[in-house]
């Protein structure tokens, strides 16, 4: 089953049952008119169908298969740093401040293409100048440590 | 004559000294984000409205509607020098632009497309001067059917043009307005879809969703390539203007191209790509020596690149006048103006003409602007197409990070948006539109509220719609072109387009 197009469906048939399950608790025709359950009954019921449709094609003649779109060794690692370095940050921020949160990531990042020294240099300014950008001349209140950065 | 005289104190508005600030940021950030592949205007409008929270409403989106439409000059550069379209719209560049800078002559092709998109923007633009009011007072007398009957018809033609499956394209369509209806319901009062969150009681960012679905995916797909090689050096651009003999037939081609552009835009659900294929294939069917397409012909520059700049005047159109956009990017625009408190539809001719007619009268210095900075500097742009992406994709999710931060000073905004990239990301790869998704997400609240109101005049019959003559035919043609769209998929004669404007 290394098929994308099962799992994009399944997706879109839980998605689409969970809403229209909570849409049931909303009231769908009031004394004043349409009630707040009548559209997201309908949309959430429509997708349900077509997801259900789209899992017989994804059977039948929708096959894509992982090993054609998804990238390998090198490419699949880029990703995965890409994605992890942001929930590394959303981690470790509220603990460390942003200066330092940011200046991790960025090392993360930067290393999938430069050597230690230079993503460390890299990382250390570009933290700086966000932070001095966004906290000091845009005056977005950045999440700090106790010492205020 | 009532417009000239709004368009001259619009004038007054745009050419202040912050105005003009703000558009030169705008045009010269859109050029970035148009040379550089892999980030498109829609991401890099996505990218910047958070930072313009503190501007003036009318400065903000000067710069943001500077970036759209400088965008599509910066495409051009990438396709012409190293056969890499910029942003979607220049692909189609790439066909005659590219041998003609193998011959030595990427001067002329830079040259003729910084003309053509100059004179193709104007055209545009008078365009808007002189229909947008006039749509504005018709629009006045729609009621909800009638704006319920639009928005159903642009998103059937937006679905009729989208991605490879019309069924995917109305999963797509149909999950955005989900996400639509989560949060505090006007009407009623009461939370739908919270799940006991407090973050989501207000519903979600249309920022964060933006920046997932159309950034942070972009930046993952592009981050499969190797991050290790290096850029590839362009050509040295010379000689900018074209051939004596080159001039009547370039020029037809433009005319051609700003009008093509220009009506293609007016129709909601179209795209930037849709009157460059078309502007490319009209010039090579008109030219006398066809099989000159494709090793370098002048024309088959001039007329795509003009048409796509004429577009995005086209565009602005059904925003200005009616609030509802025809692609991703102008919806990202509507995103920003109820940001700052503004309703875009036939009032805001009438209630805020500073700020049309400013924004406006912008477009008209920033296309100037765009032109000086592609004749003379294209060398200068070139060279940044050497930057390597190994060292922008750091700072560009940091930045995404922190601006996505700065809508509410919440992590979890960061957290919708990381969830929302891997969808979009997903979902590009099992060949899931994403345009539909944003624009249905952005009309969702519209649809809901006429759809309700006119339910509620109809006394809940469906069939309402088609007692109004506006409402009943436009439902009418929205059906049919459904209804077109089936029969084409199923006879695989649909005219496809991919999720382009990223």
């Amino acid at each position: 089953m290394k098929n994308i197009s099962v799992y994009m469906a399944v997706f879109f048939l839980l998605f689409s049952g969970v809403m229209f399950w909570e849409s049931l608790s909303m009231s769908y025709y009031s004394e004043y008119g349409p009630g707040p359950g009548l559209l997201p009954l309908w949309v959430s019921g429509i997708i349900f169908v077509l997801s259900a449709v789209y899992l017989v094609t994804a059977f039948k003649k929708d096959i894509i298969s992982f090993a054609r779109v998804l990238p390998k060794g090198e490419g699949l690692v880029n990703v995965l740093v890409c994605m992890g370095s942001l929930v590394l940050f959303m981690v470790l921020v509220p603990f460390t401040g942003f200066l330092i949160g940011s200046t991790i990531t960025l090392f993360i990042l930067f290393s999938r293409g430069y050597k230690w020294y230079w993503s460390l240099g890299f990382s250390a300014s570009v933290a700086f100048i966000i932070f001095w950008v966004f906290g000091v001349l845009l005056q977005v209140p950045l999440p700090v440590n106790d010492l205020g950065w | 004559m009532e417009s000239l005289g709004y368009l001259l104190n619009g004038f007054e508005t745009a050419l202040t000294w912050t105005n003009l600030l703000y558009c030169l940021i705008g045009v010269t950030f859109g050029m970035f984000i148009g040379v550089l592949p892999g980030l498109g205007p829609t991401a890099g409008t996505a990218l910047l409205l958070p930072l313009t929270f503190a501007l003036e409403p009318v400065s903000a989106i000067i710069m943001l509607a500077g970036i759209y439409y400088g965008s599509m000059y910066g495409g051009t550069i990438t396709s012409v020098l190293i056969n890499t379209p910029g942003e979607a719209a220049s692909l189609i560049t790439c066909l005659d632009g590219y041998p003609l800078a193998k011959q030595g002559r990427a001067g002329a092709a830079l040259g003729i497309a910084g003309i053509g998109s100059f004179i193709g923007g104007i055209i545009s633009i008078i365009g808007l001067v002189l229909i947008g009011p006039f749509l504005a007072k018709q629009a006045l007398k729609f009621g909800p059917p009638e704006f319920f009957a639009l928005v159903i018809l642009g998103l059937s033609l937006l679905l009729g043009l989208m991605g490879k499956s019309l069924l995917k394209g109305m999963i797509g369509a149909l999950f955005g307005l989900s996400l639509a209806f989560v949060g505090l319901d006007q009407s009623s009062g009461i939370v739908r879809f919270g799940f006991g969150q407090i973050e989501l009681m207000k519903g979600i960012d249309f920022i964060s969703i933006a920046m997932g679905m159309f950034g942070l995916s972009e930046l993952f797909l592009s981050a499969e390539a190797s991050l290790r090689g290096k850029a590839p050096e362009p050509p040295k651009v010379t000689g900018l203007l074209p051939k004596k003999e080159e001039w009547g037939p370039s020029m037809k081609a433009i005319g051609r191209g700003s009008v093509l552009g220009f009506i293609i835009g007016l129709i909601p659900g179209t795209n930037s790509v849709i009157p460059t294929i078309l502007s490319y294939s009209m010039e090579k069917k008109l030219s006398k020596n066809p099989s000159r397409f494709g090793k370098g012909a002048l024309e088959g520059v001039a007329g795509p690149e003009t048409a796509n700049n004429s577009y995005c005047g086209g565009a602005l159109i059904p925003l200005f006048t009616l609030g509802i956009p025809s692609s991703p990017t102008v919806a990202v625009l509507l995103g920003a103006f109820i940001m700052h408190g503004l309703t875009p539809g036939p009032t805001l001719f009438q209630k805020n003409p500073d700020l049309v007619w400013g924004i406006i009268a912008s477009m008209f210095i920033g296309n100037a602007i765009l032109l000086i900075m592609n004749l003379p500097m294209a060398n200068l742009w070139a060279r940044i197409t050497m930057v390597p992406f190994k060292l922008l994709f750091p700072i560009i999710i940091m930045v995404t990070i922190v601006g996505t931060y700065s809508l509410n000073n919440s992590m979890f905004d960061v957290g919708a948006m990381l969830v929302f990239g891997i969808l979009g990301y997903l979902f590009k790869k099992a060949e899931i539109p994403l345009a539909p998704i944003i624009l249905t997400f952005v009309l969702g609240s519209l649809l809901e509220k006429t759809l309700l109101q006119s339910l509620t005049i109809f006394q809940g019959s469906f069939l309402g719609f088609f007692t109004r003559p506006i409402s009943g035919t436009i439902l009418v043609i929205a059906i049919l072109s459904l209804v077109f769209s089936i029969v084409s998929s199923v006879r695989n004669k649909r005219i496809i387009t991919e999720d382009v404007e990223m």
